[in-house]
């Protein structure tokens, strides 16, 4: 086995699991949070990706500047989501929530094709051709801006909730809804932060990746499904977990890539997903008797 | 770019077309067009769902050719029947295609096109057998849709054939991709040995990735696959996948893709610094589309493709590209409105020999077609063989010149040149 | 229950005598009313009852589905046959994910990720491996041939869809009235405390998954001989099992009407909204409908609409009791 190949693969891996850690961040607070299974958790993210085509094009902003309004604008959406939608289900059983969520999830899909259209886009910026070679290794800028960005904004967050007031009470309403209740908390308006933040965190991973990835409005599926394989194995819940998810997910599917037919490389991420679940339920970094 | 939307002209006929279908379903028959006989064909694509691009294509392109077979004055043999098509909308799932094909022939379709996705087709095919509607299928490349049928007649276990293909079959296209490549080496003097093919692991890549390979080892050319590298479809990173391509020294980088991959790839091949002669496909969709053009701008340039492809040189077909480009917002007439386009005229010319909408003697008619005015390239009239199949539709080598794909192999198709070796970045 | 028995008959009745005044069309859209509720009845038995989410039962589906058809294709046994090889390997990918999951103390929504991960693994597996046909998949020639399970009259298959409604319905009837269908809620309800009683849970939870798979796997027989063609996309695919997991959930899982309902309920309604909305050129617009339609079932009738529909419908059909919210 080329030795440079494999090299590639796990750099390649490790900068493209900023992208994938960027995803998981959002799920993993709203899960975490709220128990609430986000379902549209990938269509949230391509309206992400589509607003920042739309800046880029209609406004010639560059995503790389323009994240934070896709952040802002799917912040709202997901406020409007839970306030609206998700508080008035609380007390249902479990698969009503999942049911409300696939509807929602149809309704994200099927409003992006209407609007935009079934062509998959992609974002231009100069970041996305430049590369940087270290010898026979090269380092693909606009992954590794990602990467430094998902980065940033992870630490932002947990800074976030481990400091400030509202994220405190996030916490705590996360950790003991009851007692949350008892001490006085709006829970309403703590979920509906919590979730509306999980959806800012998706929208500026959308914004940030869409230069990197294509997309089109049947590709939230596939995203949905890859997030949840990695918070799961991340943690549940836990910021670094779903970092640290992302990147072993993508570096285990990189290196799946290069060892076996890369078709099957989403096998990897599965398989990994399964002995997580029956060894470590609560993922590598999740808390026990979640 | 505006936004590609097949949505900015809803023809006024459509809506009326709507309340038709609205209203068949209801019981209440509304007369559409008070004067002359009517033949309704139903046409079914995906368009929702994961192939909607070229789902809507297709069903733009029926519109448009059925406008053109109206206007010109219908089926004349059937006392000038106007061809009224009734449309649905398969999702790219086969149990909404057997559905939506159950629909319209309630609806009073006579005859059936469809369905583009090969697993909705072979959901339709049970439902054509059982009401004996003849089924012409305009895009859908899996050898054993009609392959199976024939069979089924031979051994008598159906009385009769009612689906028929008129599109490349799977192994012909890899026959024909290897046939080009070769050619093309040779004509200009070039000897390059080593190709990697990578393809997205989808029905249609794999399908064709297997082609070309059994084609390949048929033929034996002079020059050789050193690696087959498949991806999942959709990808999200193609990376690794392009570093294993640059490990195995190609010459050649052979892809198979869909849009969604080939913006991935062709940037990918370019940051990774692939010294190659040129990216020549076996036949794909995401290397030609004007979408993709817009995307993808200098990555596309000097890719080739072998592709089922319109026939430029015909005047014809140039001023229906030219209408189906301003009717879509900017498309090109390519494969999947192409094929659309010839099958309602292909059914045209069908029922004008047929004379009568009794269904086996449609078929009979069918049987017997040679329509030579197709706007499609093919290497010969269209025909159907014992399989149900034209053997005459073929694949063209066309490559992204100056920013628009032209046909440049065979020579007698070719517009241009072919730039083969591609210039040094 | 004497009024809910005759009732039953009277429906029963109707619906065999439906094809002859049915066009084919409408024949069809029965037909995946009862296919699409019968694979949610068999669902029913450990989603419903027993409260184990599983959005993989569509790798039950596609084991069925393509162990037949391959039987079929190579050994030229008859499908009659190969769907019940199906449905026993079905059941036992069902054991095996019922044992990973229920031995390790998988619960809730742990549990459905495992379901759906075997199932992506059993798509994945599916498309690269060429002796199953790959990503083209299997295409069954169409004969209409009785012994090949095919027919070529369409009111044949709606009595045999009808057929198996039926019959996975009379089952779980029968089910729920013994004491497997009452230490299947008890464990919905509260599984710690039926493992303090010394309920040997592990045994019934798996008794469910077993039994819900095989039934499974028989619709995935149907499947392949009513579509004709299989591909590990569809097949295996997480759409499917959304469709299977909708019905019963709409209107209440756990009930034993309630697969039927919810499926005479969305189906047609996906029917109406693709026809009208599709029409118009503007592809798209009716998924929204649908999904706003998901949307609003969801927030008018949060607990199911099991109950409403029973206060409407005035009988005294004893209903199961909703599990609490999970906290």
């Amino acid at each position: 086995m080329d030795p440079t190949l494999i090299g590639q693969g796990l750099l390649s891996g490790l900068l493209f699991g900023g992208v994938y850690s960027l995803m998981a961040v959002g799920l993993t607070l709203i899960f975490g949070v709220m128990r609430v299974v986000n379902f549209a958790h990938g269509d949230m993210m391509v309206w992400g990706m589509y607003l920042a085509w739309m800046l880029s094009t209609r406004l010639g902003v560059d995503p790389y500047l323009g994240f934070g309004l896709c952040a802002a604008a799917l912040f709202l959406l997901g406020w409007a989501i839970q306030r609206g939608l998700v508080h008035r289900i609380v007390d249902a059983p479990h698969e009503m929530q999942i049911l409300l969520m696939l509807g929602v999830a149809l309704v994200l899909e099927n409003a992006a094709l209407v609007a935009f259209g079934p062509d998959p886009q992609r974002v231009r910026s100069p970041l996305t051709a430049a590369t940087v070679w270290l010898g026979p290794i090269f380092v693909d800028v606009a992954r590794l801006v990602t990467f430094g960005l998902a980065l940033a904004l992870t630490l932002a967050l947990w800074f976030f909730l481990a400091r400030t007031d509202l994220g405190q009470r996030i916490r705590a309403a996360a950790d003991n809804p009851y007692g949350a209740l008892v001490i006085g908390t709006d829970v309403g308006r703590v979920y509906a932060a919590a979730f509306g933040i999980g959806a800012a965190c998706v929208g500026a991973a959308g914004a940030l990746v869409s230069p990197i990835l294509p997309f089109q409005p049947a590709g939230g599926l596939s995203l949905s499904v890859a997030s949840f394989n990695i918070v799961i194995i991340g943690g549940m819940g836990s910021l670094v977990g779903a970092f640290a998810g992302g990147l072993l997910v993508s570096v285990a599917e990189s290196l799946g890539a290069v060892f076996l037919a890369p078709s099957m490389k989403e096998l990897v991420s599965f398989s990994l997903l399964i002995v997580i679940l029956l060894f470590r339920p609560a993922g590598l970094f999740g808390k026990r008797g979640t | 770019m505006s936004a590609s939307r097949s949505t900015t002209r809803i023809p006024r006929r459509t809506v009326l077309k709507g309340a038709v279908a609205g209203a068949a379903v209801l019981g209440f028959p509304l007369p559409l067009r008070a004067q002359g006989p009517v033949f309704k064909v139903g046409v079914v694509h995906p368009v929702t769902g994961p192939l909607a691009e070229p789902g809507q294509a297709c069903r733009l392109g029926a519109t448009m050719a059925a406008e053109a077979v109206n206007a010109a004055g219908g089926i004349k043999s059937m006392g000038g029947a106007k061809l009224e098509l009734i449309f649905g909308d398969t999702q790219t799932k086969p149990d909404v295609g057997r559905t939506e094909a159950e629909r319209v022939i309630n609806q009073g379709a006579q005859m059936l096109m469809g369905s583009f996705d090969s697993g909705s087709t072979a959901a339709m095919v049970p439902v054509v057998q059982q009401r004996r509607v003849p089924f012409l299928v305009d895009i859908a490349a899996a050898d054993p849709i009609t392959a199976n049928v024939a069979k089924a007649v031979k051994e008598g276990q159906q009385k009769v054939q009612y689906v028929y293909r008129n599109f490349p079959t799977g192994s012909s296209f890899g026959i024909k991709a290897v046939q080009y490549f070769s050619e093309v080496f040779k004509e200009a003097g070039v000897a390059p040995k080593r190709v990697v093919l990578m393809y997205c692991n989808d029905l249609f890549g794999q399908n064709n990735a297997k082609g070309f390979q059994a084609a390949h080892a048929a033929a034996k050319p002079s020059w050789d696959i050193v690696d087959v590298i498949p991806w999942p479809e959709p990808p999200q990173d193609l990376s690794t996948e392009v570093s294993r391509a640059k490990a195995a020294r190609p010459d050649i980088i052979a892809p198979i893709t869909r849009p969604a991959s080939a913006q991935l790839l062709l940037p990918e091949l370019r940051k990774q610094r692939l010294e190659i002669m040129g990216v020549v496909g076996p036949g794909s969709p995401g290397l030609y589309e004007s979408g993709q053009l817009a995307v993808l701008k200098d990555d596309l340039e000097f890719v080739m493709a072998s592709t089922p492809w319109a026939n430029f040189k015909n005047p014809r077909t140039q001023k229906v590209a030219e209408d189906y480009q301003k009717r879509s917002g900017g498309k090109t007439f390519d494969t999947n409105s192409g094929y659309s386009y010839d099958g309602i005229f292909v059914i045209a010319d069908v029922l004008e020999r047929a004379k009568s909408a009794d269904p086996d003697v449609i078929v009979d008619a069918i049987r017997k077609t040679n329509y030579g005015a197709g706007l499609m390239q093919y290497a010969g009239p269209v025909v159907f063989n014992e399989l149900g199949d034209n053997p005459n539709a073929v694949t063209t080598m066309i490559q992204i010149l100056g920013q628009k794909p032209v046909a440049v192999w065979p020579k007698e198709a070719a517009l241009q040149k072919f730039v083969f070796p591609r210039p040094k970045r | 229950m004497r009024g809910g028995g005759i009732a039953a008959l009277l429906a029963v009745a109707m619906l065999a005598a439906l094809p002859a005044v049915l066009s084919s069309y409408a024949v069809t859209v029965f037909i995946f009313i009862f296919f699409y509720a019968y694979l949610g009845q068999a669902w029913n038995i450990v989603g419903g009852y027993a409260g184990q989410l599983s959005a993989g039962h569509a790798a039950f589906v596609g084991v069925g589905a393509y162990t037949s058809a391959m039987l079929s294709m190579t050994l030229g046994l008859t499908p009659w046959i190969g769907m019940f090889v199906g449905g026993l390997l079905s059941a036992a990918l069902g054991a095996l994910i019922g044992f990973l999951g229920f031995r390790f103390g998988l619960r809730g929504f742990y549990f459905v990720l495992l379901t759906v991960a075997f199932a992506e693994i059993c798509r994945i597996v599916a498309l690269n491996t060429d002796a199953v046909g790959g990503a083209l998949g299997l295409y069954i020639g169409f004969t209409g041939n009785p012994r090949q399970f095919q027919f070529q009259d369409n009111r044949v298959y709606y009595y045999v869809a009808l057929a198996l409604m039926l019959a996975a319905t009379g089952l779980v009837a029968v089910l729920e009235r013994r004491r497997f269908g009452e230490y299947l809620r008890a464990i919905r309800e509260d599984e710690n405390a039926c493992e303090a009683l010394g309920v040997n849970t592990f045994k019934y939870k798996m008794l469910a998954m077993v039994l819900s798979s095989f039934l499974t796997g028989i619709g995935g027989t149907f499947y392949a001989y009513y579509l004709f063609s299989l591909q590990p996309n569809s097949v295996f695919g997480i759409p499917l099992s959304v469709e299977i997991i909708i019905r019963p959930n709409v209107v209440g899982a756990g009930t034993v009407l309630g697969p039927i309902l919810g499926s005479f309920i969305l189906s047609p309604l996906g029917e109406i909204s693709r026809i009208y909305l599709s029409q118009g050129g503007w592809s798209g617009l009716h998924l929204i409908g649908y999904g706003l339609l998901l949307i609003a079932v969801v927030l008018f009738f949060p607990q199911g609409a099991y109950p409403t529909l029973i206060k409407l419908g005035g009988s005294e059909r004893r209903s199961s009791p909703k599990p609490p919210h999970r906290v």
